[in-house]
């Protein structure tokens, strides 16, 4: 699985979970991704709860997510939790912490504990 | 990473979040202690080299937080620079010091409006306050920063203020002997520590700074005016009340000072700032930690019961624990008025965590030396070196300082005994949680 495969499956989880759209109707954030082994650049986008995902950068992002390619895929397919690497110091962020509880949470709702 | 993000925190927020969390109002109790300790007006000087110290150890934090700007911070750092039960034992005992500062605040909210009102109850103000601040923490109502900010430099500032007030006020300040150490000046230093306490805390946010340089400037702009405000605080204290005895048994010395300063008005304007810090103590300490227990809960370190969220998207199992514990401490040292061994026992913590990071400055430095730092620490590695080997006896000599009559080490022991406790649940349950976890994630792919 590319981490594009796993961030269409990510979006389509939730915009098909009508508690999730519903929870995310006032969250409107841009968020890049920077895998900081290929640099393939990725993002998702939140549209007051509505995703999109896919390659290249993002104008003005709300939020920088650099980890390996290898554990943002891991991560948007449920194979992992956010906080795992991130408390590892394998996931770095910049932005609020708001929105990596936002992203967190929305991975914990999707695939559980 | 690039570097356009659309919002970022400004360098006046890493200022005042970095005092706000150290300006706790047990620290009046602490500066009191300090006098007692210094032996007189020499514990302006006490408090001053204290800080001098910490500015040092807070060039560790600089150069950690710029290495890995993580809202995890010390979890990661130790992680990389040690191992993950040294991190994990590290993390759960520091987030111990969170809950003594709640307790050590309710002591002091306590006694000041059992003071200012006595017709309610003492243990009623601290039920009504921790209960106020984790409801509206549990609907996930955030005091806005601007307020939490505000009310460090209000806190500060009233400080500086009253004691100078008091100062010019007092006949013959020449007759003091302001630089006359005592003979536990070493230990007034140590207790010094905790005046400075959670000025670090501000690290976790380098995630939402532009520049993480603004860190290290914030935390220093920070330690010198908490310096200053404490420092004038205690002159104040030891020159006009030249008896440690009449302050030490008040519980209020900030009370004696405002009515000093400005009578009535300055009374309740004192207790109006005792409250107003007490709360945010109360709030930035159950916010921040029950996130962090949220966080080990979600690595499977903690029962996942403490990640279970409420319709606000709040971890509130972990919130109510928290608020829980902080409360039965409070009750427990308020009714038996040992707030002393809280104070030394954060002391000590705090002053082991500050020599750790010399370690993981030393350790990062040889096993990450390609990585970017954005701030590297002052004459490595002899400075950091002293510097760590200062705060591990400084951290001995608060756990050793005895906090009653009997001139027992109550601290020491209430440290080991929670370090103990935590030591094995890192290396017995921890791993027990993580196989349990794997095997039913396991169990779900099939």
């Amino acid at each position: 699985m590319t981490l594009l495969d796993a961030l269409q499956q990510f979006v389509t989880e939730c915009n098909q979970n009508a508690r999730l759209r519903e929870m995310n109707r006032d969250w409107t954030r841009r968020i890049q991704l920077d895998p900081d082994d290929t640099h393939h650049h990725h993002w998702l986008v939140s549209d007051a709860g509505e995703l999109s995902a896919g390659e290249g950068l993002v104008k003005n992002p709300d939020m920088l997510i650099q980890a390996p390619e290898d554990i943002l895929t891991q991560i948007f397919s449920g194979q992992m939790t956010p906080t795992e690497p991130y408390n590892a110091g394998d996931l770095l962020v910049r932005g609020q912490q708001d929105d990596m509880m936002r992203l967190d949470i929305l991975t914990l709702l999707i695939w559980g504990e | 990473m690039q570097n356009s993000l659309s919002r970022v925190l400004p360098l006046r927020t890493a200022v005042s979040t970095s005092a706000g969390l150290a300006a706790a109002a047990v620290n009046f109790l602490a500066a009191v202690e300090v006098a007692e300790y210094a032996g007189g007006q020499s514990a302006w000087l006490a408090i001053l080299v204290a800080g001098v110290l910490i500015v040092f150890a807070g060039s560790n934090f600089a150069e950690l937080s710029g290495l890995f700007p993580s809202a995890a911070a010390i979890r990661v750092w130790i992680r990389r620079g040690v191992n993950d039960q040294v991190s994990l034992v590290s993390s759960f005992v520091y987030m111990f010091t969170v809950v003594f500062v709640i307790a050590a605040d309710a002591f002091v909210l306590g006694h000041a409006f059992s003071r200012a009102v006595p017709a309610v109850p003492a243990l009623l103000w601290i039920l009504a306050l921790l209960g106020f601040v984790t409801w509206s923490n549990s609907r996930g109502i955030k005091v806005a920063g601007t307020v939490q900010d505000a009310n460090a430099f209000v806190l500060l500032g009233t400080l500086m203020l009253f004691s100078l007030i008091v100062l010019l006020r007092t006949p013959h300040l020449g007759q003091f002997h302001y630089l006359n150490l005592g003979h536990n000046w070493f230990e007034a230093i140590a207790l010094g520590i905790f005046i400075f306490v959670g000025f670090e805390w501000v690290t976790p946010l380098a995630e939402e700074f532009q520049d993480f340089r603004a860190i290290p400037k914030g935390m220093f702009i920070a330690l010198g005016l908490i310096a200053i405000a404490f420092g004038l605080f205690s002159l104040t204290l030891t020159v006009a009340f030249p008896h440690a005895a009449v302050l030490k048994n008040s519980f209020v010395p900030q009370l004696l000072v405002g009515m000093r300063a400005l009578g009535p008005f300055g009374f309740w304007w004192m207790a109006f700032v005792t409250l107003t810090t007490a709360g945010t103590t109360f709030n930035g300490g159950l916010l921040s930690a029950s996130r962090f227990v949220y966080a080990l809960a979600r690595e499977r370190a903690l029962p996942a019961w403490f990640a279970r969220l409420n319709k606000k998207l709040v971890p509130q199992n972990a919130l109510i624990a928290l608020a829980v514990v902080s409360f039965v401490l409070a009750i427990v040292v308020y009714l038996s008025g040992q707030y002393l061994f809280l104070i030394n026992a954060g002391a000590g913590v705090e002053s082991f965590m500050y020599a750790l990071s010399t370690v993981l400055v030393i350790s990062l430095r040889r096993r990450e030396p390609n990585r970017e730092r954005s701030f590297r620490v002052f004459g490595y590695p002899v400075i950091p070196i002293i510097i760590g080997v200062i705060f591990l006896g400084l951290g001995v000599e608060a756990l050793l300082t005895p906090t009653g009559k009997s001139g027992f080490p109550w601290a020491l022991v209430f440290f080991l005994a929670i370090l103990v406790l935590v030591f094995f649940y890192v290396r017995l349950a921890v791993p027990r949680l993580k196989a349990k976890r794997s095997t039913l994630a396991s169990a779900s792919q099939k």
